[in-house]
Formats: C-alpha cells, sequence, structure tokens
C-alpha cells in the first residue's frame, strides 16, 4: 500500500481485510483517506523504531576527584564563563573552581586540552577517546602497542613518563620515532623538554641527521639548554653565529673591577634589523657565549639591557628557546632588577619559569602599572594567590580606577581585560574588595567584566560548600 | 530605587502605556518582584495576557530596560509598571545574592549608556500619572438589550464560521486525495507549495490553526532522512483526515475548535467549569521557541508535575509575530515553583495557563517514578494516539537509558538492558558530554519520528537538553 501511495494510485485491493471492512462503502476517495487515516494511525501505535546495529555506546564520563559546583553558584559560574572569550580564559575560570576544591558540570565546561587542571585529566583521556583515539589508560605504552594508540594518546602517555620515568619513554620514542611522519616525529621530540638531562644528550645529537630540518632544529635548542654545541663554530662569513656575534659589540666598563659588557650594535637599515632578528632566532645562546668566549652566566651578567628594547626583546626569546635552566633564571633574575621596561621581557621566560617567579613578575607588572595590560599574556601562573596588598602597593589600584572612571572606550576594554585576569589571580578577600572599589570607582556593578572575581568572591573557600 | 514618578511619566511613550501600566501595578500580576541593591538592578515576571511570564529587568542606576514581551513600545506597560511598583512600594521586592541567569545574558549583551535624565518623547501627548490610575474606573454600564443584540451577532458569527470551516475542510479531504493520486513522492518534494496553497485557501475559509498546522509539514517532513519522508507523510496526512472526520462529529468541541480554527480566549478558560485545575509543584523542563511559516513565532514551556506519581505534564503555550523580534526565554530550565494551573479542556489536557503561583522552590532530583517493568518506551504515546490521534508531539518520561551514536553520528535514546531493540532517534545533533553519561529518567517530546530531548536527571545531576 505504501509503495501505491507514493508513486501515487488506488491501494483499496492492496487493504487488509480488515481494514477494507472500515474503508469500504464509500467513494473511492473516502476510501483512499480512510484507508490512509488507518495506516497513519498503525504507523503511530503498532511500530516501534528499530535501534541498528551499529549503535555503540561511550564509557562512561568518569567521576573526578573533586565534588562538582554546587547548583548555587552555576548562574555565577555560567556568567563567567560566557564572558571568558576563548578557550584559555574559560580554562582559567575552571582552574580558579578547582583551587577552591570544585570542578565544573560537564554540560557548563569540557576541558578541550592538556591546560587544564590536572583533576580534569579523566574527562580529558574520556574527550581522547570520544574522538577516536584508542585510550588505554590502565595499559602501559611499550614498543609493542605502540600502534595501538593514537598520536595525541600517545603523546599525553609519554608527556606523563617523561615526568615519572624520563629513560623509559626516551627509549621508547627513541625506537618508535623513526617511523613516524615528520609532524609526529616533531611532536614526539618536543616531548624531550619534560625531565630534560644530560642522559638525553646522545639521543638528540643522533636527530642532527634527521630528515626534517624542525626536528634538527628543536633538538638543537634542547641540547643548547644542556649546554652541548650543535655544530661547531667555523667562524666563516657563512656561519649564522658569526654574523650574530656582528651585531653584538665587545666591551669593557668599571674603573677599579674591569668586566667585559655586551651591547647590541647600531642598526643602519631595516634589513639589517630583520636579519638580526632571525639569527637570533636560529642561533643557540650556548653557541653565541662560546663565540665571545665566555660562559652564559657573565654574557647574560654583561648585557646592556635598556641600550636596545628591541634586541633585549630577541635576546630573551633566544634565552627561553635555548637557554640552561640556569641562564633563564638568571636572566629573569636580571630583568626583574633591572626594572622599567626590561623588566616585562620576562614575559617571554614566562612558559619555562617556576612559579614564585612568575608571581614576582606579576607583582612587578602591576606595580608599574605602565604595561599593566602585559598580565594578561602571562601564561601558565598559579591562582589564587594575589592579595589587596599587591594591588595597594604600587600604583596597580589607582590605574584601574581611573580607568573605570574615565570615558575613554579603550582604556575601558582594557580594564575589563585586566579585571578578568585579577579575577583569576586572586584571592576571594581580594577579590571582594576589587569589586567594591571599582563599582565606586564607576564601572556598572552589573557589568560582565566582574563576573570572574564575583564568582571567585562567592567561592570564599572550604566553608562555601556548606 | 531611584525612580519617581515623573521619571516614569518621562520614559512613558504615552498616556495609553501608563494607563495600561496602573493595571498591572497588582502585586497579584507579579509572582516574582526581586532587587540586588549593589548592582542597582530590579527585575520581576509579570503575569500578562500570554501563557508564559514576561520577564522585565530594570537597571536603577541609567534607567535601561528588557522585557520579553513582543510589544513594540518602549518602554512597555510591564516595564513602567515594574518602575511604577518599584516608586511607590520599594517594599514589594526581596533582595536577591546573585542575579538570574536571564538577566545576566541582558547584562552581558547590553551597551551600557551614561545616565540620560528622562525626557519625554518629542511629539508625545502629555501623559499623567494621575490620569492613569483614575483611567480603568469608570466602566459603562450596558444596557440589556445591547446585551443580547451583541451575543445574537455573536451566535451569527460562530454559525457563519462553522459553515466556512466545514467548506473548508471539504476541500481539504480533496487536496488529500488528490496528493493520493497523484503520489507522496511528488507531494514530498513539492510539499512546501502544495501545503502553503491549501493553508492559504483554509485561513480564508477561517479554519486558521489547521492552516497553521499544514504550513508546518513540509518543515517536519525535511527535518527526517529521504526515506523516512514517505512514511511521515502518510502519517501527517492520515492525522488531517482523522482530525477533520473528529471535527465533523463535534463542532462544538472546545479541542477541536482549537485545533481547527481557533483557540478560546484566555479569560475563558480561567472561567470554565470543564477547566481541570491541578495545584501542584511544577518543574520548568525545557522550552521550545519556533519561528512558523505563517509568520508566528510558537513559544512552549514543558512543565513537569512534581507531585504526581505518574509523569504528568503541562505546556504554557504563546504565539507572537516574528516581526515582534527575538524573545528571551521566559523561564529558566529547572525552575521550579507552585502554581495552580488551568488546563485547555481536551481528551488529554497538556496546555494550560498559569492561574496563580505561590513561590519559587528550590531544585532538587525528581520524584523517584514508578517506571514499572514496561519496556515499550512509547507506551504513552501508544495510548494518546489512541485517545486523540491527532495529537502531533506527546511528551514522554523515559525510563533509564542513555544515549548512543549510530554509524552515520545520529544519536538515539535507547534503555538499559533493551530486550526488544527498541531505540528512539534523536532530533538534531546532542552535545557529547551526553554520551557518557547514565540517565536516571529522561523527559523528551516524540512527534512520531523523532525525539526532541527536553532534560534528564543523571548521576551529575539535572541536565538541560531542550
Amino acid at each position: 500500500m505504501r509503495d501505491c501511495w507514493i508513486t501515487g494510485g488506488a491501494t483499496f485491493d492492496l487493504a487488509p481485510a480488515g481494514w477494507k471492512a472500515i474503508a469500504g462503502g464509500a467513494s473511492p476517495d473516502e476510501q483512499e483517506r480512510r484507508l490512509l487515516a488507518i495506516a497513519a494511525q498503525a504507523l503511530d501505535v503498532a511500530l516501534r523504531p528499530a535501534a541498528p546495529t551499529t549503535l555503540k555506546r561511550r564509557p562512561p564520563l568518569p567521576r573526578l576527584a573533586l565534588p562538582i559546583l554546587p547548583a548555587r553558584f552555576r548562574p555565577l559560574l555560567r556568567a563567567a564563563l560566557k564572558h571568558a572569550a576563548d578557550a584559555r580564559r574559560k580554562a582559567r575560570v575552571a582552574a580558579l573552581v578547582a583551587s577552591r576544591g570544585f570542578v565544573l558540570h560537564p554540560m557548563d565546561w569540557m576541558p578541550s586540552d592538556q591546560n587544564s587542571p590536572d583533576v580534569y585529566a579523566p574527562w580529558v583521556d574520556w574527550q581522547a577517546s570520544m574522538n577516536g583515539e584508542r585510550l588505554a589508560p590502565q595499559e602501559k605504552l611499550t614498543a609493542e602497542n605502540w600502534d595501538e594508540f593514537y598520536p595525541a594518546a600517545r603523546r599525553l602517555v609519554l608527556a606523563d613518563m617523561r615526568r615519572t620515568d624520563p629513560t623509559s619513554a626516551r627509549m621508547l620514542i627513541e625506537a618508535k620515532a623513526s617511523g613516524e611522519p615528520a609532524e609526529v616525529r616533531l611532536a614526539l621530540v618536543e616531548l624531550m623538554r619534560f625531565g630534560l638531562s644530560a642522559e638525553d644528550v646522545p639521543f638528540l645529537k643522533s636527530l642532527s641527521a634527521d630528515r626534517s630540518g624542525k626536528v634538527r632544529e628543536l633538538a638543537g635548542r634542547l641540547l643548547a639548554r644542556l649546554g652541548e654545541h650543535v655544530r661547531p663554530s667555523d667562524g666563516g662569513p657563512d656561519d649564522p653565529v658569526a654574523e650574530l656575534a656582528a651585531f653584538i659589540t665587545e666591551g669593557r666598563s668599571g674603573f677599579i673591577r674591569r668586566r667585559t659588557i655586551y651591547t647590541p650594535a647600531k642598526l643602519k637599515s631595516q634589513v639589517q634589523e630583520q636579519r638580526r632578528a632571525e639569527l637570533f632566532e636560529i642561533c643557540n645562546l650556548v653557541d653565541v657565549t662560546e663565540r665571545f668566549n665566555t660562559t652564559e652566566a657573565e654574557f647574560i651578567g654583561g648585557w646592556q639591557f635598556g641600550a636596545d628594547n628591541k634586541a633585549d626583546i630577541l635576546i630573551a626569546r633566544m634565552v627561553a628557546a635555548s637557554g640552561s635552566e640556569a641562564a633563564l633564571t638568571q636572566m629573569a633574575d636580571t630583568l626583574i632588577a633591572e626594572g622599567g621596561k626590561p623588566a616585562l621581557f620576562v614575559l617571554h621566560l614566562m612558559p619555562r619559569l617556576d612559579s614564585r617567579r612568575k608571581r614576582v613578575l606579576i607583582r612587578l607588572i602591576l606595580k608599574e602599572t605602565t604595561y599593566l595590560g602585559m598580565i594578561n599574556l602571562a601564561e601558565g601562573i598559579d591562582v589564587d594567590w594575589l592579595e589587596w596588598d599587591d594591588l595597594t602597593n604600587g600604583q596597580a589600584l589607582a590605574a584601574l580606577r581611573s580607568a573605570a572612571g574615565g570615558k575613554d572606550d579603550a582604556a575601558r576594554r582594557g580594564l575589563d581585560d585586566v579585571l578578568e585576569t585579577i579575577g583569576f589571580l586572586a584571592t576571594a578577600t581580594t577579590a571582594a574588595k576589587l569589586i567594591d572599589d571599582m563599582v565606586a570607582a564607576g564601572v556598572p556593578p552589573a557589568a560582565p567584566s566582574l563576573g570572574l572575581l564575583r564568582l571567585n568572591a562567592s567561592l570564599a573557600g572550604p566553608g562555601s560548600n556548606t | 530605587m531611584e525612580f519617581d514618578l515623573k521619571t516614569i511619566e518621562a520614559l512613558a511613550p504615552d498616556q495609553a502605556s501608563l494607563s495600561a501600566a496602573s493595571k498591572l501595578t497588582k502585586r497579584t500580576n507579579w509572582p516574582r518582584l526581586e532587587k540586588h541593591e549593589q548592582q542597582a538592578l530590579i527585575w520581576g515576571e509579570c503575569q500578562g495576557s500570554g501563557s508564559n511570564p514576561y520577564r522585565v529587568v530594570v537597571d536603577t542606576g541609567d534607567h535601561g530596560y528588557k522585557c520579553t514581551c513582543p510589544s513594540r513600545k518602549f518602554p512597555c506597560k510591564h516595564t513602567l509598571a515594574l518602575m511604577w511598583i518599584a516608586a511607590t512600594a520599594p517594599a514589594s521586592f526581596a533582595a536577591a545574592n546573585t542575579t538570574p541567569e536571564w538577566v545576566n545574558d541582558w547584562l552581558g549583551r547590553r551597551r551600557k549608556t551614561t545616565p540620560q535624565p528622562a525626557q519625554p518623547v518629542p511629539g508625545a501627548e502629555a501623559k499623567r500619572i494621575g490620569e492613569a490610575s483614575q483611567a480603568d474606573e469608570s466602566t459603562a454600564i450596558e444596557d440589556i438589550a445591547a446585551l443580547e443584540r451583541r451575543e445574537a451577532a455573536q451566535r451569527k458569527r460562530a454559525e457563519s464560521t462553522r459553515e466556512a470551516v466545514s467548506a473548508g475542510l471539504d476541500e481539504l479531504d480533496q487536496w488529500i486525495a488528490d496528493q493520493l493520486r497523484l503520489g507522496l513522492s511528488g507531494f514530498v518534494d513539492a510539499s512546501s507549495d502544495r501545503c502553503r496553497r491549501i493553508a492559504a485557501r483554509l485561513v480564508d475559509m477561517k479554519a486558521a490553526a489547521l492552516a497553521g498546522r499544514i504550513d508546518e509539514i513540509p518543515s517536519r517532513l525535511m527535518a527526517l532522512r529521504s526515506e523516512e519522508r514517505s512514511d511521515a507523510a502518510i502519517r501527517e496526512l492520515g492525522k488531517l483526515v482523522l482530525l477533520a472526520k473528529a471535527w465533523r462529529s463535534e463542532p462544538d468541541d472546545p479541542e477541536l475548535k482549537r485545533l481547527v480554527s481557533t483557540s478560546e480566549p484566555r479569560e475563558q478558560v480561567l472561567s470554565s467549569p470543564d477547566a481541570r485545575q491541578v495545584e501542584s509543584l511544577w518543574e520548568v523542563l525545557g522550552e521550545k521557541i519556533e519561528s512558523r511559516r505563517d509568520g508566528l513565532v510558537s513559544h512552549s514551556t514543558w512543565l513537569l508535575d512534581l507531585k504526581s506519581a505518574t509523569p504528568q505534564f503541562a505546556v504554557l503555550l504563546d504565539f507572537f509575530p516574528a516581526s515582534a523580534g527575538r524573545r528571551s526565554n521566559a523561564f529558566a530550565p529547572g525552575d521550579r515553583f507552585n502554581a495552580r494551573l488551568v488546563f485547555y479542556p481536551s481528551r488529554l489536557p497538556l496546555r494550560a495557563l498559569v492561574v496563580e503561583r505561590m513561590g519559587e522552590v528550590v531544585p532538587g532530583a525528581w520524584p523517584d517514578f514508578a517506571f514499572g517493568t514496561a519496556k515499550d518506551p512509547l507506551a504513552t504515546h501508544a495510548s494518546h494516539q489512541d485517545a486523540a490521534p491527532w495529537i502531533a508531539d506527546c511528551p514522554l518520561m523515559l525510563p533509564p537509558g542513555a544515549i548512543l551514536l549510530d554509524d552515520r553520528g545520529t544519536a538515539w535514546w535507547q534503555a538499559e538492558d533493551e530486550p526488544q531493540g527498541i531505540a528512539l532517534p534523536i532530533a538534531g545533533a546532542v552535545d557529547q558530554t551526553l554520551l557518557g553519561l547514565d540517565l536516571a529518567a529522561t523527559a523528551a517530546l516524540w512527534n512520531g519520528a523523532r525525539l526532541e530531548l527536553l532534560a534528564a536527571q543523571s548521576e551529575f545531576g539535572r541536565l538541560d537538553l531542550a
């Protein structure tokens, strides 16, 4: 009957006897309508949709170690999440909530990458398995089951292994990386930065023959962090280290204790500036210091910060990419001690800095106020530590008040971003005080930019779950 | 509170708005009135002429406002009434610690302006609060003869409507027979034009409700996969045949009149002795706001009776012109309130109006519905179809189950330990997180081919799925 109706035509003769009994005794049109009504009812009442054989049930979403944020905080949380413009900022909201002992409801937010708070690791794994990545967290990654893991899942496991058992992880990467495409190889070698030690040198040196230029460059940087030279400096005109050295003037300073100083050479053209930037990108700190026949510590100690801001940024980036841990901390401490604008170049070192130095940098930015907006660029900072004194020590609060009370739209937008970042860094008490202060200074009490501060202030601590 | 009556007078677009607002200042019109002093906000829910309450928020600082009603007057009578209550009875507003999500939504969207002193609209005639307060006190006394004349005219209009509808249904019958003769395959392909034509005829013949339903058939068909559309067409057209037959046998039946021509006015339902009234605790399951082809937007709010041992639902249904612009939701999913509802008389009462709201209740789990051992998830749907075969959407409370994906990526709901291979396909895409959750109970609408999820209970608490 269905086929007949689909193509068009009378179906009465095809109908079951019972249906005919109901539909019969009327005009042909009416008979068809009656049969249609019975068929419609039969479809609704008698038939049930059959489950396809291919239906698959996902593994259940694991429970996390912390309780879910109580329902009464969810409106504040949703407002804060809504205002957070990108994944990084949303992850910050989750980090703040985790620091107060709660996790978010999975329908409000799910971690999208490795930058989520550790407590969400089971959900990250679960998501990876959702994306078709065969992740077996209970199963140890070995050379034998290597192919059963997709690249992202392998990276997760290997990053973990590098932290707990760096030798085994290195041996696995050593054994299997060469069989992977260049992109995957690069990501695997990148994992060597976790728990990097002298034991990794032979493997990293072996990568100097890798087919991919990017892998060779990355291995070189990692070796440089360990104080190893990748290529012997031949001093010839084509040697980039020699070329870079020509952009740096070595001199002497001090009357009683003579010491060597390094000053960026004056540049004559845009082309030179561009070339210098390229050279800083490709050269490693350890090679440059060898060229000047000095140590990393003496080179950084002798660098004349403030003479050329662009050169200062370039050297900060070079140290971040290829400097040893000692060079990195020395650079950060030197820049911070220098104060003023150079101090803010520490931002380039941020990803490798320890949390104490990161806090020092944030305090410095707040104190200086000139570049207040830079705190938004800081990454990987701890949550929940900024005290009221940190805002009142310098001019930070005054600057925020003036932006709040002013009519400059750009300044207000900048203020919104800074308030959001402080909402993440501040303790609950600081957050509550800052809300009052900003409202008094002219920020609309209901402004979305105060959202994270409000959530922070309301999650005052362990008592907030009562 | 920073309102005085002069400000309200100045803000009002005309005297009529003030008069209308004065009638809404009774406390009984406002089941919810709240304020947040720190954020300088007042908000409330006004039970207006629609089934869904209007949500009004006013910034007392700069007199910014937002109301969910479709009025084209700014501010509308609801906003003016809220301000009026704030000016004359500020104690009516309960202090709230947090702002509801719909208020946050508005705050996030709005552009903050510098407070301006309220200025009368140029060209608007003078408006007076005093006049508005007195306006409704004079009621004309009708003489009996006029009343009889009016009733006679009403009877005559009803009779002519019935004749027109009857003729319209004759045309519909012929049209259905034509579709069957020409073939449903052609009907599915050209459903948009063909349905529009017969719908326009039915509007002319005063069967506006039926016309609206037919206008929606193409979009209901197109929401399905092509191989499902013929069955769906049989169901849709078959139901029209049944509805037309039912109306012919009982043209005065209020349910059938509502489905074919037009709904009875709100006042008639409120005063009808046949209308069932239920006082209970209700939870907002979810809302559906859909633009229809006839230029109307239908706004339905699904409620669950939490005091009933078996799942009982209610729907608050409003229509407003799409040209009135985007409308915010009237309730937040998960809201709970004590209220007395009156149901529109019908075989399976679902559509309701709120007679009285008696206050909000803290959210929690659903009652433990005894799902029994019956394994047919569509048993309720089948029994509804037996009682009223013209019903399109049937609310269901599904037993413990989960959402699964087939190999095409379509989501299906399936009961746990389903022995008969039944699974219900879900309309649209689902949040991936949902695939990892065990659903203890799921509220959804079944339209004969697809399940529309409203809300569910899980180990992570309530899930908003609408």
